[in-house]
């Protein structure tokens, strides 16, 4: 079975994609840090079975604690055919050193804008072309605890996963 | 593959130069672009540095001397130069691509965010969420309405009287009969103090902690007592933890690995096992002292102090740099009723088959302690310390109990105080010793499996001497002041 990693910095709503994903459960809580172990579950996508990995938090592809070891050694052993960097709408401009740098590794990257509605709120507009066009790579809006853009984001893995793995 | 998607980001040229050379050295098969090799290699990452040493032997010593190089020449380290590049990069992109609309004024949640992080109005919120998050919807409504509740009507009304006659009708044998429905019986002492006792309290902190969570209240009491646990040894980060440690302490003892130093992590696994009572404990406590507010006063004083005392003392003991604290703050949300109701079936759910089999098993041991007499034995040898902190030798097993889990031996206490045969002195100084003793076997194994056997072990002795020296000075200090609670 082909694998998918989520990864991303803490609370930016990993968790919650895993469960939208995979229909399982992971805890969830609105404070960073409550993933501190690997949680595995499988999801369809298209026809095809995934085995999605939820990580915990990392902010850089450098580990400072334990847990960002955990997520880096997934990305490193696992070979995730595809990874889901999930960053906080909100607060894109400090997350997005993280996706070069995965970029700069060449790993398998789709950038999840998360938490879109909270950006909104605050009047930050995001132009997903843009990004599309700078990063080379496919981008998503979504808003994970109402769902939005969640089928987008399935049709994007499928398109990646058809051209690259 | 790796290397036809890598993207490039342009460094400054020296730094170009130095990557330049790297990675026509680096020959090996890596899961990393050689390019991101060469600057994980400039920044020194420990992991990477292995590989290399494995996969490049023969040019391990020119490409150590290249990264010695290109650290010499920046006066700032490479990482923060390499880091502010990318940060240059984000930034165009995100010049790029993001507008901003008319920004509102301050909105409402910020500040409310302000008012929660101030010590002159965050400390009466704090106090406002305790009294009415803990004490009186786990203390009062759990541990009291649910707790009656099922343990005078669904027990003792139904399940207990039926199982009884159940299972005197069918099962002949004395020795048998005690098994299940004996003084402590599988179905009534196991289960009912699960079902009756545990589950009404666990359930209703679940959820009242479940809303706390999710509101996004942590992160900023984080904040609030930064300065405080700055004191002890441990940063506003250990905050998180620690409370969740008053949901369960064995969960907690494992989220202690998002701690930065392993000194934290030593100080906050002791304090954990130590000082912090998790929900079922709390709940019985609450429910033990409820009706005793100065009892509870002194309970909840003795605790804090003991936590402040403890940490203070390790913090000296283990020198080591002082924490820095950097956290993200969440913004305020409204909870998801349906992520909160789903949050505490979950936790309940592993909770509770967690100490179901634990309960039946004490159960069996109990019965078979008392066929063979290793239970009166054990009882009568833990009658010592227990009458050593001014309690009667009944309550010596319901400290055997607290052996198992804290909340099964505080579930014990429970049944004394019902039945009379403790003063509100004792209830106290038995509440505190509790509270201190040994953590759950549950939380035991964790502690090993986290801080090593050795860490382990030692904690767990200190910790059983500890909680019963407490007690017995509590108990002194109360009978020379002559206080009656």
């Amino acid at each position: 079975m082909r694998k998918i990693a989520i990864v991303g910095s803490p609370n930016v709503g990993k968790s919650v994609m895993f469960n939208n994903l995979t229909g399982a459960y992971a805890t969830v809580s609105n404070y960073p840090g409550t993933t501190v172990e690997v949680s595995r579950g499988k999801a369809k996508i298209g026809n095809e079975d995934f085995e999605i990995i939820d990580t915990p938090g990392m902010y850089s592809l450098l580990p400072i604690s334990e847990e960002e070891k955990v997520s880096r050694d997934i990305l490193l052993k696992e070979k995730p055919c595809a990874i889901l960097h999930i960053v906080d709408a909100k607060n894109i401009e400090r997350m997005l050193p993280l996706t070069l740098q995965l970029l700069e590794a060449g790993l398998p990257v789709i950038l999840v804008l998360n938490i879109m509605d909270e950006a909104k709120r605050l009047g930050i507009n995001i132009d997903v072309n843009s990004l599309e066009k700078e990063l080379k790579i496919s981008v998503v809006a979504t808003v994970s605890t109402s769902g939005e853009g969640m089928d987008i984001l399935r049709g994007k893995i499928e398109e990646h996963v058809r051209a690259f793995c | 593959m790796l290397e036809r998607f890598a993207k490039k980001i342009g460094y400054d040229d020296p730094l170009e130069v130095y990557l330049s050379k790297l990675q026509a050295l680096v020959y090996g098969d890596y899961p990393l672009s050689r390019r991101s090799i060469a600057l994980l290699l400039l920044q020194e990452d420990k992991d990477v540095l292995d590989l290399i040493k494995d996969k490049e032997k023969e040019r391990l010593d020119e490409i150590l001397k290249i990264v010695g190089e290109a650290g010499a020449h920046y006066s700032h380290p490479l990482t923060y130069i390499i880091g502010q590049r990318r940060q240059e990069e984000a930034n165009r992109i995100c010049d790029a691509a993001i507008s901003f609309k008319e920004r509102q004024r301050v909105t409402l949640r910020e500040r409310l965010s302000k008012v929660l992080m101030n010590p002159f109005t965050g400390g009466p919120i704090l106090l406002f969420v305790l009294y009415y998050g803990l004490y009186k919807f786990v203390g009062t409504f759990g541990a009291g309405v649910l707790v009656d509740f099922m343990e005078d009507k669904v027990f003792g009304e139904y399940i207990s009287p039926f199982m009884i006659n159940l299972v005197k009708s069918t099962l002949p044998f004395k020795l048998l009969q005690d098994l299940l429905i004996g003084e402590y019986g599988i179905i009534t002492l196991g289960v009912r103090y699960a079902m009756a006792i545990i589950l009404p309290i666990v359930a209703t902190f679940f959820f009242a902690f479940a809303v706390v969570e999710d509101t996004g209240y942590l992160p900023r009491l984080a904040m609030l007592i930064d300065q405080l646990f700055k004191k002890i040894g441990l940063s506003g980060r250990a905050v998180i933890p620690m409370v969740l440690g008053l949901g369960c302490d064995t969960m907690a003892t494992m989220v202690t690995r998002t701690l930065p130093t392993k000194r934290e992590r030593i100080i906050a696994t002791l304090l954990l096992a130590l000082a912090i009572p998790c929900s079922a404990q709390m709940g019985v406590i609450l429910a033990l002292l409820g009706d005793n507010p100065l009892g509870l006063v002194v309970w909840l004083g003795v605790i804090i102090l003991v936590f402040l005392v403890v940490g203070f003392l390790a913090a000296k003991i283990m020198p080591g740099e002082l924490p820095t604290f950097y956290m993200e703050i969440p913004p305020l949300r409204l909870p998801h009723l349906s992520n909160i109701l789903r949050k505490t079936y979950s936790r309940l759910r592993w909770y509770f088959w967690e100490i179901l089999p634990l309960f039946i098993f004490a159960s069996v041991f109990i019965w078979l302690g008392q066929i063979t007499g290793i239970f009166n034995v054990l009882v009568r040898i833990l009658e010592h310390p227990v009458r050593w902190i001014g309690l009667p030798s009944e309550a010596g097993v319901a400290f055997l109990f607290g052996f198992f889990r804290r909340d099964y031996g505080a579930a014990g206490l429970y049944d004394l105080k019902k039945a009379g045969l403790l003063s509100g002195n004792q209830l106290v100084v038995a509440s505190v010793t509790l509270t201190l003793f040994l953590p759950c076997i549950a939380q035991l194994l964790m502690n090993i499996k986290e801080r090593g056997m050795r860490m382990g072990m030692v904690m767990s002795v200190f910790i059983l001497w500890f909680s019963f020296t407490v007690g017995y000075l509590l108990n002194i200090i109360l009978t020379l002041l002559n206080l009656q609670l």
